[in-house]
């Protein structure tokens, strides 16, 4: 046991407690101005912006949820109870889609905003404006799911959004393409933010806070967005080729594509399985930190507690066929995710069991947010074991597409949505500096808790009623009466928390800096709520104790950067916290999306409808570039990270790492094409399918010419080197006119194709050969309009002085695009 | 100096392969033994992304995480890729 008024870190004892500091700095408008949300790029605010925002997707989730359980009060015909047949499919398709895209994600994400950078002893994220661009594109994917329900009909295909049934054949309307480019904003916004925070976390830890002294909740958060990274790639390219189909009119998942149907389900559970652990990791982190602060405890196995979430993140990309077992897969596999499925169980036990340990050794204290994450741990162990028998080969084929399904996830992921109920009272008053009705809190919970298990425990019990439809055998009647019930109890708990919350927000007491004895991270160090920088000083455990370092000895060397903009001086650290152009990305993102929805197989509609979309996708397309330009040039200076721990990533600058983790991704999102192509080759038979362009002598001239222009941004790096500003205009103009001369040598090629009736909509073969090719395009095209910024930079005298890293960075990318190309080449054009 | 020597050289050789594989199609290989010609065309595409990564994007003088963080990403494609195909047949 610790000293109570003594703080205890993660990584050491806090033997400095600042005092009251409420600083919001000279760059930001006041936080009642509603300015000051629109511009912040503050990690706090941003959090608050994730937070709020989430919870009010939960309320629009669960309203749908209350007319999915109204609709179920009895067996139905269609045209029966408060819903059509169609209105129920949309509710059902959104409320999962809202729920797991729109709430869950997004609300760790908000606690992973505020609470990691505290408790790494950063003071913000490596790239603020980033991180204020990844909640504006979260808000604005989310706004464009509100519009979808008004363009025609949302999607109504449910949130697996299964093909062929979310073809245009099938799902026609305007809103369902709305809703998938939500989902496909939704990834740039989560890719954007895993850039972020994998590098924050890596390159910005405090002086002595190795990883293996990281706080657990900012552990879990980093296995969160490193699967986030490479899991919503692969759903982002499953949705750009849904999109595709939509749109151009390509045929991957027609009916009349063999394999197309299996295609979807792989690329969608590559990315769904991960995603129940990107969901539950963060409440899991949540959960062990509550544990440790109410039990007085630290946590029983910490080191295997890790290594176990480590195995659990690794494993979770080795299971997403377990949900492909009514599938036409083989036996072969199936046996083996069965036995992969099985293997990601044991991880889990053992923290399950640390955790129950954690407690037994301790003294618990039941306040709200123990009751939560107690509540949590025991819902979330009755969701693990119902799910083995859907990891079981032949009990899959009797509880697939049943209520099981339905009560089993619900207990898993609503069980992380409990935690984090748990983990909103815990850091209520760091965030707020005010403090909760605690008893108006156990309320919330016992009424929480009877509402969840009468809700979902009934439908174990009527696991024989098929998902997705409110048609079920009598006998099941009284079981499903008991879940509508139990949603409107659980319904209220949540009227009882947002009571409870907004009540004290106004007129609670005001918090301590740490209302929490025991508590064990460097969040509790600092005010509630902290101030705009954080910390008094230079946070660092390099004495094996949390102390905050004057400017005097903090040894950091004042280090600050530019967050992709262009440079400004570093001897005085000045680090802005404002920028408008997030925000009016996330405008612009929004209207284009928009406007690109009216697009259907390859046109948009007749008459004034037609001008509208057509008009909003101008509109938005010219103002998104605009907006995203301006952010570039814009001057802004952030922190820049290396002055303390940076394992293992030492040496490699802020945005460097930035750049080589975005291209990880892309890895995944250009495999994911490339892995669909061989796919439906194979499924059509590899030797019968040949490629599409008769002659691979224009390929093998376009190689050239990139691997030229790769050359080209090497001699441009070498002649930044040598601080030869001719040089660098020179190599980049270079680089400039073979991008170019590839573009040309593939549009004639595609217009020749198209001479001959050769289309984006003739057959897989072609499909597969346009849109893969036309996405390698589309990144030569980015590249180009960075190049021609880089010229014009260049120009002016940019780069010449320094070492050249901008040109660096840009030349991971171009090399990269090369590299895509290599294999793409031989692909399309020789085997 | 040597770092340009080294990169042209390196451009050379990118070229020359990339010439290879247009090469086994030439020569007939696919049709003669396509199996080989696959495995040819596709070792040759290896080595060029590589180099490049090695050398053009400097891989070989980072911290080794990075080369990791890469990896990372192109096991997740091949576990993709191969296991969706494999289940197939």
């Amino acid at each position: 046991m610790t000293d109570e008024t003594q703080p205890r870190t993660d990584g050491g004892t806090a033997t400095a407690l600042p005092g009251d500091s409420h600083d919001d700095g000279s760059h930001l408008p006041p936080r009642w101005s509603i300015k000051r949300w629109l511009i912040t790029t503050n990690h706090k605010d941003v959090g608050i912006l994730y937070i709020v925002t989430a919870m009010f997707f939960l309320v629009f989730g669960g309203m749908l949820a209350l007319l999915i359980r109204a609709q179920m009060w009895a067996p139905r015909a269609p045209g029966e109870g408060i819903l059509s047949a169609m209105a129920y499919n949309q509710a059902v398709s959104l409320h999962g889609l809202i729920m797991v895209f729109w709430f869950l994600s997004p609300i760790a994400t908000g606690f992973g905003n505020y609470i990691v950078p505290l408790q790494i002893g950063a003071e913000d994220l490596a790239f603020p404006r980033l991180n204020a661009l990844s909640y504006w594109l979260y808000l604005a994917s989310g706004l464009m799911v509100f519009a979808s329900f008004f363009q025609g009909s949302t999607f109504a295909g449910g949130w697996t959004l299964y093909a062929p049934l979310n073809i245009p054949a099938f799902m026609p309307s305007i809103g369902a393409t709305t809703t998938v480019f939500a989902i496909v904003t939704f990834c740039a916004s989560v890719t954007v933010g895993g850039v972020n925070f994998i590098t924050t976390i890596h390159r910005m830890r405090a002086p002595g806070l190795t990883m293996r002294s990281l706080p657990l909740f900012t552990w879990s958060w980093l296995l969160t967005v490193w699967m986030m990274l490479l899991a919503f790639a692969a759903l982002l390219a499953a949705c750009m080729i849904l999109l595709s189909d939509r749109l151009l009119g390509t045929t991957y998942f027609a009916m009349t594509t063999d394999g197309g149907s299996v295609l979807w389900t792989h690329l969608f559970w590559f990315f769904g399985h991960p995603e129940v652990y990107i969901v539950f990791f963060p409440a899991l982190g949540a959960m062990a930190e509550i544990f440790q602060t109410f039990s007085g405890n630290r946590i029983v196995g910490r080191k295997w507690f890790i290594v176990s979430m480590v195995l659990v993140a690794l494993q979770s990309f080795i299971v997403w066929m377990h949900h492909m077992f009514l599938t036409s897969i083989n036996l072969e596999v199936k046996t083996l995710f069965m036995a992969t499925t099985i293997g990601i169980s044991l991880p889990f036990d053992l923290m399950v069991f640390a955790l129950i340990y954690t407690l037994i050794k301790g003294r618990i204290r039941w306040d709200t947010p123990m009751l939560y994450a107690f509540g949590a741990l025991v819902l979330f162990i009755v969701g693990g074991i119902t799910g083995v028998f859907l990891g079981a080969v032949v009990l899959d084929y009797e509880f697939r597409g049943t209520y099981w399904v339905v009560a089993h996830f619900h207990y898993v992921m609503v069980s992380g949505a409990t935690a984090l109920i748990g983990a909103l009272f815990y850091w209520f008053p760091k965030i707020t500096g005010k403090t909760y009705n605690e008893f108006l809190g156990k309320v919330s919970f016992a009424v929480f808790f009877t509402g969840f298990n009468l809700l979902y425990f009934p439908m174990f019990l009527a696991w024989g009623t098929p998902r997705r439809v409110f048609a079920y055998r009598p006998e099941y009647l009284v079981w499903h009466r008991i879940a509508s019930v139990g949603a409107v109890i659980l319904g209220i708990s949540f009227l009882l928390i947002i009571y409870n919350l907004t009540k004290s927000l106004i007129s609670g007491d005001d918090a301590a800096a740490n209302p929490w004895p025991y508590s064990t991270t460097a969040e509790w160090a600092v005010s509630s709520p902290p101030p705009l920088e954080n910390f008094p000083g230079t946070p660092s455990y390099a004495s094996g104790a949390l102390e905050f370092l004057g400017s005097d000895d903090d040894g950091s060397g004042a280090a600050a950067a530019t967050d992709g903009g262009h440079a400004t001086e570093h001897e005085e650290v000045h680090v802005d916290h404002a920028s408008v152009w997030p925000f009016v990305t996330g405008v612009f993102s929004f209207v284009t999306v928009i406007g690109l929805s009216g697009l259907q197989v390859g046109s948009y509609p007749a008459g004034l409808e037609g001008l509208f979309y057509q008009a909003t996708s101008v509109v938005g397309v010219v103002g998104l570039i605009s907006a995203i330009s301006a952010m570039g040039y814009e001057n802004f200076t952030a922190h820049e990270g290396g002055f303390g721990e940076t394992w293992p990533f030492g040496g490699v600058e802020n945005t460097k790492m930035g750049m080589w983790v975005f291209l990880a991704s892309d890895v995944v999102l250009f495999g994911a094409f490339i892995g669909a192509s061989i796919f439906l080759r194979v499924a059509y038979g590899w030797t019968n399918w040949h490629p599409v362009p008769h002659n691979p002598i224009p390929g093998l001239v376009n190689t050239y010419l990139l691997l030229s222009s790769s050359f080209s941004v090497i001699l441009a790096l070498v002649a930044a080197k040598k601080h030869s500003r001719k040089g660098i205009v020179a190599s980049l103009v270079i680089t400039f006119v073979l991008g170019l001369g590839f573009l040309v040598n593939k549009g004639i090629e595609w217009l020749e194709l198209f001479h001959e009736g050769v289309w984006l909509d003739s057959g897989v073969r072609a499909s597969t050969y346009f849109l893969t090719t036309g996405l390698h395009m589309g990144h030569v095209i980015a590249g180009l309009l960075i190049t021609a910024y880089l010229i014009w930079r260049a120009w002016n005298g940019a780069y010449s002085e320094g070492s050249g890293e901008t040109l660096e960075y840009f030349g991971l990318y171009w090399h990269f695009v090369d590299i895509v190309w290599l294999f793409l080449f031989p692909l399309f054009y020789i085997v | 100096m040597a770092r340009t020597k080294l990169y042209t050289g390196i451009y050379v050789a990118l070229f020359v392969i990339a010439t290879m594989q247009v090469g086994i199609e030439q020569i007939g290989l696919l049709e003669e033994s396509y199996v080989l010609a696959l495995a040819l065309i596709t070792a040759f595409s290896v080595i060029k992304a590589v180099i490049v990564a090695g050398y053009f994007q400097h891989l070989v003088w980072e911290p080794r995480s990075l080369t990791y963080v890469m990896m990372l990403g192109f096991v997740g494609f091949l576990a993709l890729t191969v296991a969706a195909s494999y289940s197939i047949q």
